[in-house]
């Protein structure tokens, strides 16, 4: 049987096939297509079957991660976002668009707002008002909703309509009853309720995220659509299971209710993967860096789980780093915690009017590409490690790519004259610049969450991140690096490797020793449901885990800590306290406890995990060839090249040394060593006194 | 080795300004309230030994020059007593001070590397209540300084890496919010150490005499950066005036500069500026720095990495005793708020005329101030404050944005179901003040309209404000947009409320406060849209 996992990015959709008795694998790049994301997904698919020579009925699950959200809301051409219309409470229509009033670029002043996904007039308003413990103090009259009904359908073309009223998360009655009437009359619309899709408090996060699921329904609904026919025209009989930003998979049918849960899936799958090959070789606290052509992108691992928050800004910027408060379309859901740069391989290095050099956070993306592509004369990131001697000055992609080291070496030269530097100095010092700002994001990862990056093992992926991962971990002091098997398409092995994960929460707002036996029920009730719901999306039965959890605070705070739930009032205060001292450096004791939400997670397998591959070949590690390498200011002679397919399990190199492969390079610094073990390259630090 | 590569110091000016990020975000997330851990009213940053600014994180404009000038100042008094010792961290919140109002607390940890005194680790954080006669210290009358609340001058908070027990029940005791007065000062203590614990390690990797010569090349950086551009508007002689309306809502309150442009120097005097107020809306000079700054920086490059070197091509000369200057005990807590985005607004105006067609026309020019506060009636004491965004001035090439928060402030709001939550108040509405920007080729931002109705039991409400007496004037032909307005519904009548004013308000009264709209930019016979 055949496992596909197809990961769509902005320029590649990447493939990986996996044959669940053999284990063996097939991985593919293949060109994205933004315009008509379905063609390129189906084309991707029969393209890994074709090369496999696999039948359709053999596929035992389809999963995929698509950036089909993302690139709607950026306004790409071919996925036009539908009419969106909003009723909310009278007083309180420009909510949605004043946000929380701030300015994303403090010192810009051309700075504007993302702009609103409904209009100013299609925003009505209804006489009505809940009161924050849920009381109606204006009661919402059936002339009212019907006065409604009638200006939304006064209005040609609505696609879809958000229900956002204040205080709904206490009381959901006026907006269901709301949502029934507008569902009668508007039968071509999407109608999405703010408690529906998100009840907790805090009304512009949730009037947002019910605004983003509404405009994305219609288009989400039918890419799905088009998906599936498409798998099911080919014969193929299994299903089809999205990603979502937490690192869950969902049947493709679910996902159409909630389709804001899918923008972030590509950047988790990453992370997941990540998390896939730690359980595979016992490890349970990864770094998990992924380093492509304009982005690098860091994640954690934590006890096997991956890092997760709540709250992210769809089509929204980032700086450094961060999120850019403000910047884009906020949505209320759960997402794997990444930090991103803007730093790849095609990063521009530049000088600023003071004569500094500078990297980022242009990039020359795939086209025109870096110097060396042969296209324009950008001095990159790839550039320099083509100058260094860390890249195959000859080719790349298994050579089907040729590489142009003579314009490399030509565009970096003229930086290096700008400034007094030989040229391969220039080349180390955008390679240290670009270094310095992933680090920034492996440190936000990790420091500022409380976190030690040398308990970490790094995982080194994407096309570029092998080659960086000696001096990352050297800088964070990680002393162990992971380069998987197929480092180029690891994110789309990710999404096989990922559960089916169902979450739900509800506000609570009542404190510790009040809240305990009822939510036990709650949790209960919540697990029976999830039980059924992941069973009949196709969960293998002994593998449903269930998590508990409540997000807590001190009661005269603003902001909440998760920790796991326990019946016993006690125990869950002494977790809340001691989660406090760990995450902020302090507990305040006596201080009473409220509880803001409870939340469940549950997961099941689609399948059990393959058995392991049998190690390949017999061959040593034998150098295919040599070159020169840069390193810290010095030539270092004749250093080994390997070719990644013929090292052997058990082969061990140590630095300085090159590793080649098709889709990835690996790096291998004068101070480390390396084994091949488990399928994996496994990179070790030599202890200080070497 | 006395040359230092291009690289080296490149990677050094990266991990300051990361290190002073990351002070930011272990203050933010050690702190107690709301206002410092999800408003971010807080800034920190680097400076080295001789006390120069090498690296700030940028969250708050009003702390931009305020914090640097303060830690000089700050520095001054505790070298009269005695000076700094290694393991000392210093508070202090004396206005006169540390550059700003009671409210913000600053922090100062000198840092030492192998016995010698290696450069300081400093923040500066509003803390919401530091006593004084209304709850949130921002009172809109006080005869003095006194009377705005506690002041403490440079005290030590640490003595030997421990704590001091006194200095903490010293804030505590003096503010209606005990508990979070500790926190907060935890939290930024903590955003201090990390502060030092990333300095040593550039101390550690480069060598202490590497990392100061890298510092001095990258203040060079910074500073012909912004030399070059300056260069890049005209030279010459510019002034530029504008008014703050006093108590009695008369724009009396004159702010008037020359800005001097020559050959990448930038000189403002303000001469001609009134003399200090009896009300609290004087500005410490580190207010009005910040204000320079912040235009300077918004109007040429906002890239620059902010450090010393940015302060040497602007001199600002402001006569003493005048409302931009004022004599202790003058009071001053207004001062940071509204007075500070006056003054942003006249050297705008200056630099508008140095650099035509890159200046927006004005913004709402005020942060609309409301303090609430009262007692409930299970007895538990309640204090709300928050600043309300406003209309953007239009920009040469753009509608200004619809309320939001403009020019010297940055603050979030409180979400409408938070404050429901937490006080025994309603908001009725909150909205868009519809044609309230001014009209022009490009229109001025609509400013805001809030709504809040006083329930359960009787409230005091403090409101600072301005432009309700002229509303922002408009650029080059725009009109200006639309006052700011202060009302009271009370049974079923309309009273107007004066821009500053405090009052008592019954459970069932309804405070609106509608903001001023933003200026348009060019004449509206322009318009294309």
């Amino acid at each position: 049987m055949l496992r596909v996992g197809i990961d769509v990015g902005g320029t590649f959709t990447d493939v990986v096939a996996v044959d669940s008795e053999s284990g063996e694998t097939l991985s593919l790049k293949l060109p994205s297509t933004p315009r008509e994301p379905e063609s390129g997904v189906l084309a991707a698919f029969d393209t890994a079957l074709r090369e496999r020579r696999a039948k359709a009925s053999t596929v035992e699950f389809v999963a995929h991660s698509t950036t089909v959200g993302t690139n709607a809301l950026l306004g790409q051409i071919g996925l036009e976002l539908p009419r969106v219309a909003m009723l909310t409470t009278h007083g309180f229509r420009d909510v949605i668009e004043i946000g929380r009033q701030t300015r994303s670029r403090v010192y810009d002043l051309y700075v504007g707002r993302p702009r609103p996904l409904v209009a100013r007039g299609d925003r009505f308003t209804v006489r009505e008002r809940i009161g924050p413990n849920g009381d109606v103090l204006v009661r919402l009259d059936d002339a009212e909703i019907a006065r409604a009904c009638a200006e939304l359908r006064a209005v040609p073309g609505i696609g879809a309509v958000a229900i956002c009223l204040l205080h709904s998360y206490a009381n959901d009655e006026h907006e269901r009853r709301l949502a029934a009437s507008v569902s009668q009359a508007l039968p071509g619309a999407t109608v999405v309720a703010s408690s529906q899709v998100d009840p907790a408090y805090r009304e512009f996060e949730r009037f947002s995220t019910a605004v983003v699921n509404a405009a994305l329904a219609p288009l989400v609904a039918r890419y799905v659509e088009r998906v599936c026919a498409g798998l099911q025209a080919r014969g193929v009989r299994a299903g089809l299971y999205v990603m979502r930003s937490d690192g869950g998979l969902a049947r493709a049918e679910r996902i159409a209710q909630r389709p804001a849960s899918v923008i972030e899936s590509g950047p988790a799958s990453g992370v997941i993967a990540a998390g896939a090959l730690g359980e595979r070789v016992g490890i349970g606290r990864l770094l998990s860096f992924d380093m492509g052509g304009t982005t690098a992108k860091a994640g954690t691992i934590v006890d096997g789980v991956a890092a997760i928050a709540t709250e992210f800004e769809a089509a929204g910027r980032t700086h450094s780093g961060r999120a850019v408060k403000g910047s884009g379309y906020p949505v209320r859901y759960p997402f794997v915690d990444l930090a991103e740069v803007s730093a790849g391989g095609g990063t521009i290095a530049w000088l600023d009017a003071a004569g500094s050099l500078q990297v980022g956070p242009l990039s020359a993306g795939a086209d025109p590409g870096p110097a060396c592509y042969g296209r324009s004369s950008l001095a990159t990131v790839t550039d320099a490690n083509v100058v260094l001697g860390r890249l195959n000055p000859g080719h790349l992609l298994g050579g089907a790519f040729p590489i142009d080291a003579e314009r490399a070496r030509t565009a970096i030269a003229a930086l290096a004259d700008a400034l007094s530097l030989r040229v391969e100095d220039a080349a180390a010092g955008i390679v240290a610049l670009v270094d310095a700002q992933m680090s920034k994001a492996l440190r936000i990862v990790t420091i500022e969450r409380g976190l030690d990056p040398r308990d970490f093992t790094l995982v080194a992926f994407g096309g570029s991140g092998p080659l960086h991962a000696c001096a990352l971990a050297d800088e964070l002091g990680v002393t162990r690096v992971l380069v998987p098997r197929h480092p180029g398409v690891f994110s789309a092995q990710g999404l096989l490797d990922a559960a089916l994960t169902e979450r739900v929460a509800r506000p609570v707002m009542r404190r510790v020793p009040d809240a305990g036996a009822a939510l036990a029920d709650t949790f209960q009730r919540w697990e029976s449901r999830s039980r059924e719901s992941l069973l009949g999306q196709g969960a293998v039965a002994d593998t449903l885990a269930f998590c508990r959890e409540v997000d807590a605070r001190y009661a005269s705070q603003s902001f909440e800590l998760s920790v796991g739930y326990d019946q016993r009032p006690e125990v869950l205060s002494a977790r809340f306290h001691q989660a406090h001292r760990r995450r902020y450096g302090y507990d305040v004791a006596g201080e009473p406890i409220e509880i803001v939400n409870a939340r469940l997670t549950a997961t099941g397998r689609l399948a059990r995990v393959c058995a392991g591959r049998a190690p390949r070949g017999e061959r040593s590690a034998e150098a295919i060839s040599s070159r020169d390498v840069w390193h810290a200011g010095r030539r270092l002679r004749e250093v080994a090249v390997y070719q990644r397919d013929a090292l052997a399990e058990g082969a061990a190199l140590s630095g300085p040394a090159v590793v080649e492969q098709y889709d990835s390079c690996t790096y291998l610094a004068p101070n480390w060593t390396l084994r091949v073990h488990d399928d994996l390259l496994v990179l070790q630090r030599a202890p200080e006194d070497a | 080795m006395n040359e230092i590569d291009p690289v080296t110091v490149e990677v050094i000016a990266n991990a300051l300004v990361y290190a002073s990020e990351e002070m930011g975000v272990a203050v933010g997330n050690s702190a107690y309230s709301a206002n410092i851990k999800e408003r971010l009213d807080h800034s920190c940053a680097l400076f080295d030994a001789r006390g120069r600014l090498i690296a700030q994180a940028e969250h708050i404009p009003v702390h931009l020059g305020s914090l640097p000038w303060g830690l000089v100042e700050t520095l001054r008094a505790i070298r009269a007593n005695g000076g700094v010792r290694q393991g000392d961290m210093w508070v202090a919140n004396d206005p006169y001070l540390t550059g700003t109002h009671l409210n913000d607390v600053t922090v100062i940890r000198p840092v030492f590397f192998q016995e010698r005194l290696a450069g300081y680790a400093a923040n500066k954080a509003h803390h919401a209540d530091v006593g004084g006669s209304v709850p949130g210290s921002m009172p809109s009358v006080a005869a003095d300084l006194f009377a705005e609340g506690l002041v403490v001058p440079p005290l030590r908070l640490m003595v030997d890496d421990l704590p001091v027990g006194e200095t903490f029940a010293l804030f505590a005791a003096n503010s209606r919010t005990p508990d979070a007065r500790h926190g907060d000062l935890r939290a930024q203590i903590a955003g201090n150490l990390t502060g030092e614990r990333r300095l040593l390690e550039l101390c550690d990797r480069y060598g202490a005499q590497t990392l100061a010569r890298a510092v001095d090349r990258l203040l060079d950086a910074s500073e012909m950066r912004l030399r070059h551009a300056l260069r890049e508007l005209h030279d010459g002689a510019f002034a530029a005036e504008d008014f703050l309306e006093d108590r009695n809502g008369t724009p009396s309150l004159r702010i008037a500069l020359r800005l001097t442009l020559r050959d990448g120097q930038a000189t403002i005097d303000y001469a001609g500026t009134s003399a200090q107020t009896a009300l609290p809306l004087n500005a410490v000079f580190g207010v009005t720095l910040s204000g320079v700054h912040y235009a300077l920086r918004a109007v040429t490059d906002p890239t620059i990495p902010m450090n010393d070197g940015c302060f040497r091509p602007v001199e600002v000369r402001v006569p003493e005793g005048s409302l931009l200057n004022p004599v202790r005990p003058a009071p001053v807590s207004g001062g940071n708020v509204e007075t500070s985005t006056r003054n942003a607004d006249v050297v705008l105006q200056a630099l508008a005329r140095a650099a035509p067609g890159r200046v927006p026309a004005s913004s709402g020019g005020t942060m609309s101030n409301v303090m609430l506060g009262g007692t409930r009636r299970d007895g538990r004491t309640w204090a709300f404050y928050e600043t309300i965004g406003c209309g953007m001035g239009a920009r040469p090439n753009a509608d200004g944005v619809d309320g939001i928060q403009c020019h010297m402030t940055n603050t979030a709001n409180t979400p409408i179901e938070a404050i429901e939550r937490e006080f025994p108040l309603r908001v009725v509405r909150y909205e868009f003040a519809a044609g309230t920007g001014g009209a022009g080729r490009f229109r001025g931002g609509d400013g805001l309209v809030r709504a809040i109705e006083i329930v359960e039991s009787a409230a005091h409400a403090t409101l600072l404000a301005d432009r309700h007496a002229v509303g922002p004037p408009g650029a080059c032909g725009g009109e200006s947009g639309a006052r700011g307005r202060h009302v009271l519904l009370r049974e079923g009548r309309e009273t107007v409320l004066p821009a500053k004013t405090g009052l008592d308000l019954e459970p069932g009264d309804v405070l609106v406060v509608q903001t001023p709209g933003g200026g348009g930019y060019g004449s509206p016979d322009g318009r294309t849209g």
